[in-house]
C-alpha cells in the first residue's frame, strides 16, 4: 500500500506544480522606442479647436544658465537619486509615449461605465442623470455614441495641446536635463525632442481633465493617476519642474476649449423623452410603414439617444450629406432573402461565425467598438514607433472620424427607423444581445469602416489589413443575429464616406 | 460485519452536482466515504433538471426579465472503477442544454453540447471499526476539462466555466451501527483559465487577452446520512458550502463572466434505492436547492438516475479483509 500512497502525493505534488501564478496583462507592454520622427514643424501642424499652435500663451521659459534653472536642475538632481520602487514602476509604465496610457485610462472607464441602466422595481426605467452623477444608476451610460464622443475630445484636445508644445519646443529649443548634466539619466530613449514645455505634462493635465468631465465619478481616480504621471516626467531625468509647469498651462487651456465646444454640441438633448421618441417613430412608420420597437421586457419607453444626429459634428459640414439610401421595405424580395440568410446563421452556429460575432461584439461592459479601433491604433502606434505628436494625430482623426460615424449612421437609425430581426422573424433567437435602438445602418459598420479608413491612411501598410476588419466586424453583426446584412453593407459604405471628410482635412495639416 | 460492509459498498457510487449559476462544479468528484472493491464497476446514467428565476448580482437577489427562467436539462454519464479495494477510479462526462423560458426580453439562443470530462482517484486512507461505528478518512483527487468548444463567455447559458479544474478533497465519515452516519468534506478546487472569444474584457480593470481567470473556490461539505431497510435504501440531507477566493461581482444589470467570484450555500436531499429483485440495480433521486449566495444562480435542481454494480473481473486474492 506504501507505493499507492507515495503514487498519490506525487500526483498531488504534480497537480500544485501546475496550479501556476496567474498573470494577464492589464496594458500594452512595449519596449522603450525611439521614434521615427521628431516633427520639429509639428508646432505649425493645423489645429482643430484654436486657430494655431501659439493661441494658448505660456511664459517664456528661464535661459538654462539662470540661476533659477540651475536650482531647479539641482532639485532634480536630488530626485532622480533616490527612486522609491513604486516611482520606478511607474516611470515604466507611463513610457515617453504616453498618449497610449491615457488612451487605455479612457478605454477602462468606458468599459467600467457602458452598463445599461435596468428597470426599477415598478418597470420603470431611470435614466443617468448627470446633475446627480452616483445615480443610482450611475452616470455616464457609456454607450458607443457617448464613448466615442468622450474620445474624439480627449484626442483633439491632446492632439491640439501637443501641437501647442510642439509650436513652444521648437521656439525656445530648451534641452532636458539629462542633456546638461551626467549625473541624471534618462529613463527613456533620447529623441533630441527640446523640453520646454513638456508633451507629457500637456497630456496628462488635459486628459485628467477632459475625463473626469466625461466620467465625474473618477476625479479622484484620475487626479491620483495625473499626479502620478507627472511624477514620473520628472523622475525620468527628462523634465525640470518649470518644463511641467509650462505643459500643464498648455493641458488646461486646451482642455478648458474642447470642454466648452462638448458642452454646446448638442450631447445634451441626444436622449429625448418619450414623446419627442414617439413622434420620431411616427414619423418613420407614416413614410415607410414600419417602426422600430424595442422588444425587453419591461420595454424601454426610449431608444438610446434618438437625436445624437444632431450632435455637432468635427469634419462632415451636414449629416444628411452622408445620409445611406433607404433600406428594403418589409415585403421586397431583398427583405426576405434576408430573412431566410439570418434563418440559416441562426440554425447553423459555425465556429467560425460564432467567433467573429463574439470577437466584434464590444457590446454592454467592454469598451465599445470605438474602443476596439483604439486598441488596434495603439498596437500600430507602437509597431511604427510613433512620437506623441504623432500618436494624439492618429487618436484624433481616427475618433473624430469615428463619432461623425456614429452621428450619421444615428441619423439614418433615427430617420429610416428600421426594425432589428427579432421583431419581425417569429421566434428569433440571437447569440448577440439586440441593442435598444433601431437597426439600419449598423453602428459597428459604420464606426468600424470609418476607423479602418482613418488607419489606412496614417498606416498605408496595414490598409488591406484594416479594411478587411472592418467588413468582418460589420458581417459580426448578421452573425450575431441582430442585423440585416445591408445594415452591414450599407453601413460600412457610410463609415468610408463619412470618414473621407475627416482625411480631407487631415491630409492638409501640415504633417503629410 | 464483512457481509455488511460488503453490501454497502456494493450498494453504491456516488454523483456529485454543484450547480453554480451555470455550471456544474466537480460535478462527478465522488465524495462519499463508500469505496468499491477491487473487482467491482458502477455505472450511473442520470438526468438532472435545474432553473432559476433570481439570482445574486454581488450580494443582491434579483429577477432579470432578459433571461426569464433560466433552464439546464443535464443528462450525465459516469463510470466508477475499483482498481483496488482502497483506490476508486472515477470518470464521467455530462451533456446540457441550457434555455431561457419564453418570453424574456433577451431573445438569446441557450447552448448545449458536451460539458467537462471529470477524472478522480479516491483512496481510502483510514477505515476503522470502534466500538459503537465506524470511523473512515478518505482524499479524492480530480481533475476536469471541457470536451467541446462551448463558450464559456455566454452566461448564464455557457454550459461550465471553461477552464480546467484539479481538486483536492478530504472526506471523514462516522457511521453508527444503527445505519446512522455524519460525513464533513472539504475540497480546494483549482481552476486555470478559461478562453473567451474576445480580446479585451474588464473584470475591475482593463485585460487585455482572451484568457479569464477562473477563481479557485473551497468548498465543505456536511452529511446526514441514514442506511434504512436493511441497507436497501440510503438518505442523506447534505449542507454544501462553495466560495470562490477571488473573483469580481456580476455588475449592474449585466451578464456575469468566468472571472466572477461566486458563493453559495446549498442545501440537498438525497436517496439511493437498491432494488432487491434486480441484481446490481440502482435508482436515485435527489433535490437540491441555492438558498444563499453571491453571484450565484438561486437554483433548484432535481436529478433522477440509475446505477448499476457489476464485476468487472473475478475476485482477487486479498491479503487483507474488513
Amino acid at each position: 500500500m506504501k507505493h499507492i500512497k507515495f503514487l498519490l502525493s506525487s500526483i498531488a505534488v504534480i497537480f500544485l506544480l501546475i496550479s501556476c501564478e496567474k498573470d494577464l496583462p492589464n496594458y500594452l507592454s512595449y519596449e522603450n522606442y525611439v521614434f521615427s520622427s521628431a516633427d520639429e514643424d509639428g508646432g505649425s501642424w493645423q489645429t482643430t479647436l484654436i486657430n494655431s499652435g501659439d493661441e494658448i500663451i505660456i511664459p517664456a521659459p528661464a535661459d538654462i544658465s539662470s540661476a533659477e534653472y540651475q536650482q531647479e536642475l539641482s532639485n532634480l538632481k536630488q530626485e532622480v537619486s533616490n527612486l522609491s520602487d513604486s516611482e520606478e514602476k511607474a516611470i515604466e509604465y507611463w513610457t515617453d509615449n504616453p498618449t497610449i496610457r491615457w488612451n487605455e485610462i479612457a478605454l477602462e472607464l468606458i468599459a467600467k461605465y457602458n452598463i445599461i441602466p435596468g428597470p426599477n422595481a415598478d418597470g420603470t426605467y431611470t435614466l443617468p442623470n448627470p446633475n446627480n452623477p452616483s445615480g443610482p444608476p450611475a452616470f455616464p451610460f457609456a454607450h458607443p455614441p457617448y464613448a466615442v464622443r468622450a474620445l474624439a475630445y480627449l484626442s483633439v484636445a491632446q492632439f491640439d495641446g501637443l501641437i501647442s508644445a510642439w509650436h513652444y519646443k521648437y521656439t525656445y529649443n530648451r534641452p532636458a536635463p539629462f542633456k546638461q548634466d551626467d549625473e541624471i539619466k534618462y529613463a527613456y530613449s533620447d529623441n533630441n525632442i527640446p523640453s520646454y514645455p513638456s508633451d507629457g505634462a500637456v497630456l496628462a493635465s488635459v486628459s485628467r481633465k477632459i475625463l473626469t468631465a466625461m466620467f465625474p465619478l473618477e476625479a479622484e481616480y484620475l487626479e491620483a493617476k495625473e499626479a502620478e504621471h507627472l511624477r514620473s516626467l520628472l523622475l525620468s531625468g527628462g523634465y525640470v519642474e518649470s518644463d511641467i509647469e509650462a505643459g500643464k498651462i498648455i493641458g488646461n487651456e486646451i482642455a478648458t476649449e474642447a470642454l466648452e465646444r462638448a458642452s454646446t454640441d448638442g450631447m445634451k438633448k441626444a436622449q429625448t423623452p418619450k414623446a419627442v421618441s414617439d413622434s420620431i417613430a411616427d414619423a418613420a412608420y407614416e413614410r415607410f410603414g414600419w417602426k422600430w420597437v424595442n422588444k425587453e421586457i419591461p420595454q424601454r419607453p426610449v431608444g438610446l439617444t434618438p437625436l445624437y444626429s444632431q450632435v455637432r459634428m468635427w469634419n462632415v459640414p451636414n449629416v444628411e450629406l452622408t445620409r445611406p439610401i433607404p433600406p428594403p421595405s418589409l415585403d421586397s424580395q431583398a427583405y426576405i432573402d434576408d430573412v431566410k440568410i439570418l434563418k440559416d446563421y441562426a440554425d447553423n452556429i459555425t465556429t467560425e461565425r460564432r467567433r467573429i460575432a463574439n470577437f466584434w461584439q464590444d457590446g454592454l461592459g467592454t469598451y465599445t467598438p470605438p474602443g476596439h479601433w483604439n486598441e488596434f491604433a495603439n498596437r500600430f502606434i507602437v509597431k511604427y514607433k510613433l512620437n506623441p505628436l504623432r500618436s494624439a494625430r492618429t487618436f484624433a482623426y481616427l475618433n473624430m472620424a469615428m463619432m461623425d460615424g456614429g452621428i450619421s449612421c444615428w441619423d439614418a437609425k433615427y430617420y429610416y427607423h428600421y426594425p432589428r430581426p427579432i421583431q419581425t422573424i417569429e421566434g428569433f433567437k440571437t447569440i448577440a444581445g439586440t441593442p435598444n435602438f433601431p437597426s439600419y445602418t449598423s453602428g459597428h459598420s459604420v464606426f468600424s469602416a470609418a476607423g479602418a479608413e482613418v488607419l489606412a491612411y496614417i498606416f498605408p501598410q496595414e490598409a488591406t489589413l484594416v479594411r478587411g476588419w472592418a467588413k468582418e466586424a460589420a458581417i459580426s453583426r448578421v452573425y450575431g443575429g441582430i442585423h440585416w446584412t445591408f445594415d452591414a453593407y450599407i453601413g460600412t459604405e457610410q463609415g468610408i464616406d463619412v470618414a473621407q471628410y475627416t482625411i480631407d482635412v487631415a491630409q492638409v495639416d501640415g504633417a503629410d | 460485519m464483512i457481509n455488511k460492509m460488503h453490501k454497502l459498498k456494493y450498494l453504491f457510487c456516488t454523483l456529485f452536482v454543484v450547480p453554480i449559476m451555470c455550471t456544474h462544479l466537480s460535478a462527478q468528484t465522488p465524495s462519499d466515504a463508500i469505496m468499491m472493491n477491487a473487482e467491482q464497476a458502477c455505472i450511473l446514467l442520470e438526468y438532472n433538471y435545474g432553473s432559476f428565476d433570481q439570482y445574486w448580482e454581488g450580494s443582491y437577489l434579483r429577477e432579470n426579465q432578459t433571461i426569464a427562467t433560466v433552464r439546464r436539462n443535464t443528462v450525465m454519464s459516469m463510470m466508477a472503477v475499483g482498481i483496488l479495494d482502497k483506490l476508486n477510479f472515477f470518470i464521467g462526462v455530462p451533456y446540457i442544454k441550457t434555455e431561457s423560458s419564453d418570453p424574456n426580453g433577451g431573445k438569446f439562443a441557450g447552448a448545449s453540447g458536451f460539458q467537462d470530462l471529470s477524472l478522480a482517484l479516491k483512496y481510502q486512507i483510514i477505515n476503522k471499526e470502534k466500538e459503537k461505528g465506524t470511523f473512515s478518512a478518505l482524499a479524492t483527487v480530480g481533475f476536469s476539462t471541457p470536451v467541446s468548444n462551448y463558450l464559456p463567455d455566454y452566461m448564464p447559458y455557457s454550459l461550465g466555466l471553461g477552464a480546467p479544474e484539479l481538486s483536492y478533497r478530504a472526506i471523514a465519515q462516522y457511521q453508527w451501527k444503527n445505519g446512522l452516519y455524519l460525513r464533513g468534506a472539504g475540497a480546494f478546487l483549482w481552476r486555470g483559465y478559461a478562453r473567451a472569444e474576445r480580446e479585451y474584457y474588464y473584470n475591475n480593470g482593463s485585460y487585455y487577452t482572451s484568457l479569464m481567470d477562473v477563481p479557485n473556490a473551497v468548498t465543505f461539505e456536511g452529511v446526514l446520512g441514514l442506511w434504512a431497510f436493511k441497507n436497501a435504501l440510503q438518505l442523506e440531507f447534505s449542507y454544501m458550502s462553495s466560495n470562490s477566493t477571488s473573483g469580481d461581482d456580476i455588475r449592474s444589470y449585466n451578464a456575469p463572466q468566468p472571472t466572477n467570484n461566486i458563493d453559495s450555500d446549498r442545501l440537498g436531499l438525497f436517496a439511493h434505492f437498491y432494488v432487491p429483485s434486480v441484481k446490481g440495480l440502482g435508482i436515485v433521486a435527489y433535490h437540491n436547492r441555492v438558498v444563499n449566495g453571491r453571484n450565484a444562480a438561486k437554483i433548484n435542481t432535481t436529478g433522477v438516475g440509475l446505477t448499476y454494480y457489476f464485476n468487472y473481473r473475478k475476485k482477487q486474492d486479498k491479503n487483507e479483509t474488513y
